[in-house]
């Protein structure tokens, strides 16, 4: 796990750089006091100070051959990953378009069967529950506001 | 007699039916979450904020609370029969729980669970009405250098006992702060980090952030492994034998000592005192090579602990704002939604809710004993439902909790990137639980440290000249070196391995 730990301490580092760049468009000090950029400021060197010494560890550090864990997933874990993150991707694009009831249908429909079940008699059924049910519950029962789209469903 | 009042005033709001109804749905729901893999009890206490919206506070605090303790039970019967922790603190429930489940003898197991859990969590909740309104008054002589100094501490020991490295753990509490900046300045009110997005006004919602790091971001990582074996086990017999009560009887009053005051400690985490329970258990036993294999001890000990620390970690929420855990975390989001601050002022402003909260577990812990032994059965039968329909269906309603925050989709792709942070993140073995206490407490931090510096004229010295806050920090500085040192060869020891 070497490679990932130095790329996220450098990702870190280059954030505080942006935090601490972006920290001198607000006041350090006003005349009460410390002002909005005086945590900023000091956060991100802090921050930036301990991901750079996190980097110099990781990189420095002894390592031995041995067992290798690697930070990829195997093919069959990346592709559900995949369809996971597609499905969410698909909610929040739709979900005021479409309305809640209609893109979660779609969503408890789809995903599913991108994981491998094929019941459509369970996946249909536990669709409908988890849209029209749920949104039954949450909207007129616990009086949540949830999208409604433009079929008005 | 002031705090005699107090009690009889918390216990007839606790009471209540409508009260006690929701306090059941809150153990029924923790359980649950506590049983199914993929959602921990912070992520699930997440997702059920927005179920208690039209909720008056304290029953909507009530449920809450209680979904946080049912959840530790719940992920002792994962532990027991899976060898799979439903939640981080049963971790060391599943060296003998699992082994007794495999020689047939999970009933016992869980039941003693049950009943330990029962009697850590009441004696935690008696001593929290002891001491809690006693540390109220304290906690109000402090200043916001005193405040710096406690959030320092507690920080620290989030971060001291986080994860294998020090420095990724204090990475990772900086990255909480640097979010927790995002938003409006906490002092002068002006927005800063929103790059000119409405929806950062209010700043990163935690909410999302722990449904994504602990929900989201578990079931990606889910998705990687194979499908659990569940192993079948006969739990007709939940009682435990008299000569395995003789040996737990002793386990239980060391757990809950030993639970009652880790938890005391704002930062410490549940793992910490159940693994403490465990190892004083192996030491004073008879038969420490049995530990391991399959010894009631070893299962009673450190479930006890896990509820009296969960019972006891609500006194530094309650008493001085500061949460231990993200579970508490949340549970304090939750208190801040419906219009409530915790802290030593709310004894004041809401004893009502204090009060009835401290009473309401009691009956929680009366609930889940009633839950928990008949219908254990019933939940090791959800351990049954494939993964395909469970996730799904927990993506369902972590969509739904987050939207329902402020009714946008802002938040649904907040949780789904901090999701996907969260999956990085677990993959690299860096802890998740820092930055979601320094995203809450950043604010507090900021707020206070500022302040003191005002009272100064900018003198950073005025934080060592107060005795608490001089002593305070002195603690958490402490913490951080033998963190520090204790790491030091452990790191690369760890690292070599990989």
């Amino acid at each position: 796990m070497k490679r990932p730990w130095q790329i996220a301490s450098i990702i870190f580092v280059l954030v505080s750089i942006f935090v601490l760049i972006h920290s001198f468009s607000y006041p350090y000090k006003d005349r009460l006091g410390p002002g909005p950029g005086f945590f900023p400021f000091w956060m991100s060197i802090i921050t930036g100070l301990l991901s750079l010494g996190l980097f110099l560890q990781t990189t420095f550090a002894e390592s031995e051959s041995g067992e290798k864990k690697t930070f990829f997933p195997k093919r069959d874990g990346a592709i559900r990953i995949a369809a996971v993150l597609v499905s969410l991707t698909f909610v929040m694009v739709f979900m005021n378009s479409l309305g809640f009831r209609l893109s979660l249908l779609i969503f408890l429909f789809f995903l599913p069967l991108l994981l491998g079940v094929r019941n459509w008699i369970v996946i249909s059924i536990l669709a409908i529950a988890g849209s029209f049910g749920v949104f039954h519950v949450f909207y007129f029962w616990l009086k949540l506001p949830l999208p409604i789209g433009i079929f008005g469903i | 007699m002031e705090t005699l009042q107090y009690w009889i005033q918390g216990f007839s709001v606790a009471t209540l039916p409508i009260n006690l109804l929701f306090a059941l749905i809150g153990c029924v729901l923790g359980t649950l979450i506590g049983v199914l893999p993929g959602l921990g009890p912070a992520a699930g206490t997440a997702i059920l904020i927005p179920i208690t919206f039209s909720l008056e506070p304290i029953s909507a605090i009530i449920m809450l609370a209680a979904i946080y303790y049912g959840a530790m039970y719940g992920g002792t019967i994962t532990s027991v029969l899976v060898n799979v922790p439903g939640e981080a603190a049963s971790v060391i429930t599943c060296f003998d729980g699992y082994q007794m489940a495999k020689q047939g003898r999970g009933g016992p197991a869980l039941g003693i669970a049950a009943i330990g859990s029962f009697v850590g969590g009441t004696f935690a909740t008696f001593a929290l009405m002891v001491v809690s309104l006693p540390l109220a008054s304290f906690a109000l002589r402090f200043g916001p250098p005193e405040v710096f100094a406690l959030l320092v501490v507690g920080l620290s020991l989030v971060t001291g006992l986080a994860g294998r490295s020090l420095l990724a753990a204090l990475v990772m509490t900086f990255f909480g702060l640097l979010l927790a900046m995002i938003g409006m300045d906490p002092v002068r009110g002006a927005p800063r980090f929103t790059f000119g997005i409405q929806d950062l006004y209010d700043g990163v919602g935690f909410i999302p952030v722990v449904m994504g790091l602990f929900g989201v971001g578990e079931i990606l990582l889910s998705m990687e492994q194979p499908v659990l074996e569940i192993i079948k086990t006969k739990l007709t017999d939940l009682w435990p034998s008299r000569k395995e009560w003789g040996v737990s009887a002793g386990a239980i009053g060391r757990g809950t000592i030993i639970g009652f005051f880790l938890g005391l400690i704002p930062g410490i985490g549940a793992i910490i005192p159940t693994f403490m329970a465990y190892v004083v258990e192996k030491k004073v036993s008879k038969h420490p090579e049995k530990f391991g294999t399959g010894v009631i001890e070893g299962v009673a000990s450190p479930e006890t602990a896990n509820n009296s620390y969960a019972n006891a970690a609500m006194v530094p929420l309650l008493t001085l704002g500061i949460p231990g855990s993200p579970t508490l975390a949340v549970l304090m989001g939750a208190f801040i939604i419906h219009g409530l601050t915790p802290g030593p002022f709310l004894f004041k402003e809401r004893p009502d809710v204090v009060w009835g909260l401290i009473a309401s577990l009691y009956m929680g812990n009366v609930i889940l004993l009633i839950l928990n032994l008949p219908l254990v059965g019933f939940w090791a039968k959800l351990l049954e439902i494939r993964y395909q329909y469970l996730y799904p269906g927990i993506l369902l309603f972590c969509i739904l909790g987050a939207y329902s925050l402020n009714q946008s989709v802002f938040d649904v792709l907040l949780m789904v990137l901090f999701g996907v942070l969260g999956y990085v993140f677990r993959k690299v073995d860096w802890p998740l639980a820092p930055t979601i206490l320094a995203l809450i407490l950043g604010p507090m931090m900021e707020r206070s440290l500022r302040t003191s510096l005002e009272m100064s004229g900018g003198d950073l010295w005025i934080l060592f000249q107060r005795p608490i806050s001089a002593v305070l920090l002195v603690i958490g500085a402490i913490i951080l070196l033998t963190s520090a040192i204790r790491l030091m060869p452990m790191w690369a020891r760890k690292e070599s391995k990989d």
